[in-house]
Order: C-alpha cells, then structure tokens, then sequence
C-alpha cells in the first residue's frame, strides 16, 4: 500500500482504512456487514442498487457507500434505526413483483435478497400477490444458464461480466424504469466459454445453472475446497457435494473459489461442469482379460507378474495424479527396476486453450511431472516390454499391460484387452497436491468418502512398496 | 437482409461526428436515421450503430428498448398515437380508441393486416386545450368525434401508401 492509511469511525469505534478505496468494499473487509446487490468484488461498483446505503456525519440523506470516497475523520453509520428503515424501504422496492417463490427456487439458502430481508426487512407486505406484475420465467439464455426476469433485482452484475470481463458484450437491460429486465439480443444467446460464472454472480435466483436447477437444497451440501482437474490453470474450486437418503455420497456442482493469483472468482464452464466425469463410468472390478477378478485375487496376480515375468518394465503415470502419487510411483519404478514415464503429448489440446483461465496443456499436474524428473517423452514399446499403464489416456497400445483405472475404457476406442486389470479411485475420492502451470502449488481435500470400496493409487501401491522406504518423501521434498 | 446507410444520412452523421468528442454520442440520431430509412429499427440496424458509435450490440439494443418512440416492429403506413394522459381521457378518449378499434379490428400496438394503420396510446400531447387528441405520424389531429375519426381515415385510406 503506498497511501497511508487514515481514521474514520464506524458506528463509534476509530478503524484504519485504505483511503483509496471506496467505503463499501473497506468496510466489508474490515467485517461490517452492509447489505449489496450490485457492487462485487471483482466487478467493482456500479451504483444502481441503492442498498448499500450508510449514514455519514454531515450529509443529509444516507448515501451509497460503494461509490462514497474515504474521507479522513468521517463518521459513519452502518446501524440504527433510520438507516434500517431506508434499507426496508429500498427491500420493500425490490420486493414489489418479486413471486417470493423461495421453496421452489434453486438460490435459496444463498440468496442475498433472502438474507438481508431476514436481517433488515421482515415488513408486512404491502401488495397482495394477485396485484404483483408477472414478467417471462424460465428463458434459455443459452450456456446452461437459464433467466427467471420476476426474480431479477437488475444489479447488472451478468450484464458487466459480460462487458468488462468476458468482453463479450451479450446481455443488456431493455426496456426501462419498472418494465426493465435483462435478456440477450432477440435471437441470440450467452455463447462465451464462462458464461455459467453469471449464476454465481446473480446475488437472487433470477440466473441459475440448467445442470444444478432442481437437483438438490444448497443446505444440504457440504463443501470442500479443491482444484479443477481439467486443464494446467489449477483453478481453485469449492466442491459441493451431499450425501443424501438412500443415495451415495454425490457431486452436485464445481463453483469457482477464490484464489487472485489463479482464477480470481471464476471457472471456466467446460471445468465446472467437469464433475460429471468423476462419479460417471467409473471401473468398480478387476478383470483378468475380460474375465472378473476378485480384488485379492488381482493383486497376487499383479505381484506375480512384477516378480516372476522376465520382461523389463515400463510404468505410464497420468499427468493428472497428485505430486504425493507421482512420487510413490517413483518408489515403485525403483523398487522393480521399472522406467517411470508421464508422456504429455496426449493432453496437449490446442483446441481447449484461450488466453484467460483455459490451458491447452489439459494436464492438471504437468509441472509436477517435470518438477520431480519423471521423463515426458512416450517410449518406444513393444509387446517385449510390461507395461503398467496408471490411467495414461494412450497407455493402451500394447496387450503385454496391466492397467490401473479409474474408468470404464471407452468402447468405442480399438482397446487390446490388458493382461490385467485393476480399479483405482478418481481424485475427488483422494488427496494431493498439483502444481499449475505458472508453478503455484495448490492442495485438494478429499472430497467423497463413498461407500464403493475401491482403492486410492496410493492404497495399491502400498501392497508393493517397502514400509520403511523413505524414498517417497526424499522425492516429495525436491518437488515441492 | 442487411443495413446500408443512405449516402445523405451517412453524410449527416458523420458531420455530427465532429461535434462530439466520442462517436457514442451519435447513438441517438444514427437510431432515429434508421428508423426513418426503414421505419422500424431492424437488429441489422442496430448492428450497423453500434459499428457506427463502438457501443457493444446488446447496448444498443438497450438504448432501443428504452424509448417509447423507437419501434422494433414494422409499423404500418400510418401510425394513429390516442392521447391516454388526464385532459383526452376525461373528453372521450375512451370512445375514440373503443371506436378505432372496432373499426380496424386491431388492438392498441397492433397494425392492420393490409399494413396501413398501426394504433398506439401515447403520453400527452401537449394539447389539452383540443382534447381529445390524436397524432397520425408528424401531424395532430384536434377535437375528436367517431364521426371526424371516420373522415380522417377514410382520406388517409384514399391515399393508399403515400403520405
């Protein structure tokens, strides 16, 4: 911080502040709490809600501290009687034509509207619900985002990510005065690749996800925090995830989670909507061939090809496995004389990569790979060589294999069947870490803890490797 | 279908353009020049404003939606403006539209099939003193009766599509 900092007071007691900044976004970090629909933190302030409204020493009305400078020495009010009154009103305002349909609606629970009428508004209602103005519900902007106009409180938060951040300019507000309400042009759609991000920028439920409409109460969701797995970028991301009656523990969506120096407050759609691939066609038996295996049975098999077969081996690793994975590999390569390889030229997508928060390095954990040596060319092979595949996406050329997989192999692909085949669980169901990109190490919970028995990379290893082996972590440290 | 500006409004707007200091400002007449070319404003026109004064689509399409006086629906020859505000409707505002519309089979923001008349309700006109009033396009139409309404018409239906 250049500036220094100067005094204000806020409802009687002296607080530091940034003298830069406006009045809202200090006073919210410093912890006050100030009711906001149109002033987000990465989209700034617009001035059009109204809500923020504070009382400030020497001014008449109660001004909007979004777009109030700070001003050394002032005083200011964010409680008391008359400035909750003004909130009311301006609630009561918002409030008009909106149907109130909360049971039904997809926001509630994390709604702004919801919230502050609980700790500002509980006014008896002035409109009876037949006289409340009906505007169109249910429109497909397009993008997996879908309009309820009766909800909108117009903060404009879609309308300026789509102007100032995704610079694709699709949504304004038409009309005017009361008979506003956002839509894209007639005819056209949300076509940008992070179009979903306005579902979570909507403070009400007027823009929620097709995907998450109906599926589940956020109250029931528990979170984890954890790291997109579908490109290099390493977005920071929350997973919600419920375990609900009668039903396995579940993933109901990806929404971005704040980290500045990755992906600010957003994903992109393809990573949010990336979830489906870790709870869908997933490999839940060994397989011997195409024979089913019992687990124990598999194991002693892979054992007995390790130590009794005379072929030298090849390990192919994921460039998506954690850096704790890549490391045990290591051990593993080592203890049966094995070369280790993670070749990257499969997840290379020129296609997928933009200029923002998409990477055409699909690989969630390619730094890491390089980062602990592991070679990333594909060698040469031949059905002379054993090869232990973990999930490689080409690992699969050669019949003298066994896999280690957490998917059901995709049919339609020419696959030879492997000699031997073992399930192991997709990364939600572990943790780790994964370096991104530009080398920012970012570690993920585990997210699901599923009744589904199979084992984590590292649970197999474990039957292979030396307990006191301390190779793993030597590996770790000139890692991380 | 796509928009080109007439060599003379191309030649108006870009002499507006020197007055301003941005090209935004030319948002309004460049919307008033196409709606004169086509009679409504078109999304081919509006493309080529927002080209015109590097506003985004979408905002110029906000801008359209918020003035009453834009039409982004063909209009008919004839667009009849009903004055609705306090002095016309206390002087049997109510009769002229019932009348209108039973004549033209239409409703209030509707136009005849024949694309003749297209019949709005409109904010006062500014003459009370006249009451009731109506404006059929740029010229206004005083002290109204059913019977003065049918005489209008009648003419302009005489004079088929031109003015």
């Amino acid at each position: 911080m250049s500036t220094q900092s100067v005094t204000i007071t806020v409802d009687g007691t002296p607080i530091e502040v940034n003298p830069d900044r406006m009045l809202l976004p200090e006073l919210l970090d410093k912890g006050f709490s100030i009711p906001h629909f149109c002033y987000q933190e990465s989209l700034g302030s617009d001035g059009n809600c109204r809500m923020c409204m504070v009382e400030i020493a020497g001014k008449k009305r109660p001004q909007i501290s979004c777009d109030t400078p700070i001003v050394a020495g002032m005083e200011v009010r964010t409680r008391g009687e008359s400035i909750e009154k003004v909130r009311r009103d301006i609630l009561e305002l918002e409030l008009i034509n909106h149907p109130v349909d909360c049971p039904i609606c997809d926001q509630a629970g994390e709604c702004s509207l919801q919230d502050y009428y609980m700790e500002y508004g509980l006014y008896q209602g002035k409109v009876d619900k037949k006289e409340k103005h009906h505007f169109d519900k249910h429109i497909d902007l397009g993008a997996n985002v879908l309009h309820d106009q009766e909800r909108c409180v117009l903060c404009q938060r879609c309308v300026r990510f789509c102007r100032d951040v995704t610079h694709t300019d699709e949504l304004c507000v038409a009309g005017r005065g009361d008979h506003s309400y956002i839509t894209t042009i007639p005819g056209e759609t949300l076509h940008n690749a992070y179009a979903m991000n306005v579902t979570d920028l909507c403070p009400v439920g007027a823009l929620t996800s097709k995907d998450f409409r109906f599926q589940q109460r956020v109250w029931f969701l528990a979170t984890s925090p954890s790291v997109c797995h579908g490109c290099a970028k390493g977005c920071a991301i929350d997973i919600d995830h419920a375990k609900s009656k009668y039903h396995d523990d579940t993933i109901y969506r990806f929404r971005p989670r704040k980290n500045p120096e990755i992906n600010g407050e957003f994903i992109c759609d393809a990573g949010r909507l990336s979830y489906k691939e870790t709870q869908t066609y997933l490999l839940r038996t060994c397989l011997a061939k195409e024979e089913i295996l019992a687990d124990a049975e598999a194991l002693d098999r892979m054992k007995a090809i390790l130590t009794e077969d005379e072929y030298p081996i090849v390990v192919l690793a994921d460039a998506n496995l954690y850096t704790e994975e890549l490391a045990a590999l290591q051990a593993f390569a080592r203890t049966f004389h094995a070369q280790l390889y993670a070749p990257l030229e499969a997840y290379h997508d020129p296609a997928f990569g933009d200029d923002w928060l998409k990477s055409s390095q699909r690989a969630a954990n390619a730094e890491g790979v390089k980062r602990l040596g592991i070679a990333t060319e594909m060698p040469t092979l031949n059905d002379n060589t054993l090869v232990i595949n973990v999930n490689h996406p080409d690992g699969h050329r050669t019949a003298n294999r066994i896999d280690l997989l957490t998917h059901r192999p995709d049919e339609n692909t020419e696959r030879v069947p492997a000699r031997l085949t073992l399930p192991i669980a997709p990364w939600v169901r572990s943790s780790g870490h994964l370096i991104n990109e530009d080398g920012i190490e970012q570690y993920c919970e585990q997210v699901l803890r599923r009744n589904d028995p199979t084992p984590t990379l590292l649970e197999r290893l474990a039957h292979f490797l030396d307990k006191g082996d301390d190779t793993i972590l030597d590996n770790m440290e000139t890692a991380l | 279908m796509s928009f080109t500006w007439t060599s003379a409004h191309r030649a108006e707007l870009d002499a507006l353009k020197e007055r301003y200091p941005s090209p935004k400002a030319l948002v309004l007449p460049a919307l008033w020049k196409v709606q004169e070319q086509e009679g409504f404003l078109s999304l081919e026109g509006i493309e080529a404003v927002a080209e015109l004064t590097g506003y985004s689509k979408a905002e110029v399409y906000g801008v359209a939606t918020f003035y009453t006086m834009f039409h982004l629906q063909p209009q008919g020859t004839y667009t009849l403006q009903v004055c609705k505000t306090l002095s016309c409707a206390l002087n049997g505002q109510g009769t002229i539209l019932d009348h209108l519309k039973e004549r033209l089979g239409i409703e209030v923001g509707e136009t005849t099939p024949d694309g003749q008349f297209t019949l709005t309700q409109v904010e006062c006109l500014g003459s009370c003193g006249t009451a009731p009033v109506m404006q059929v396009n740029d010229t206004l139409h005083e002290h109204l009766t059913p019977e003065s309404v049918d005489t209008l018409l009648d003419t302009l239906s005489d004079k088929g599509g031109s003015l």
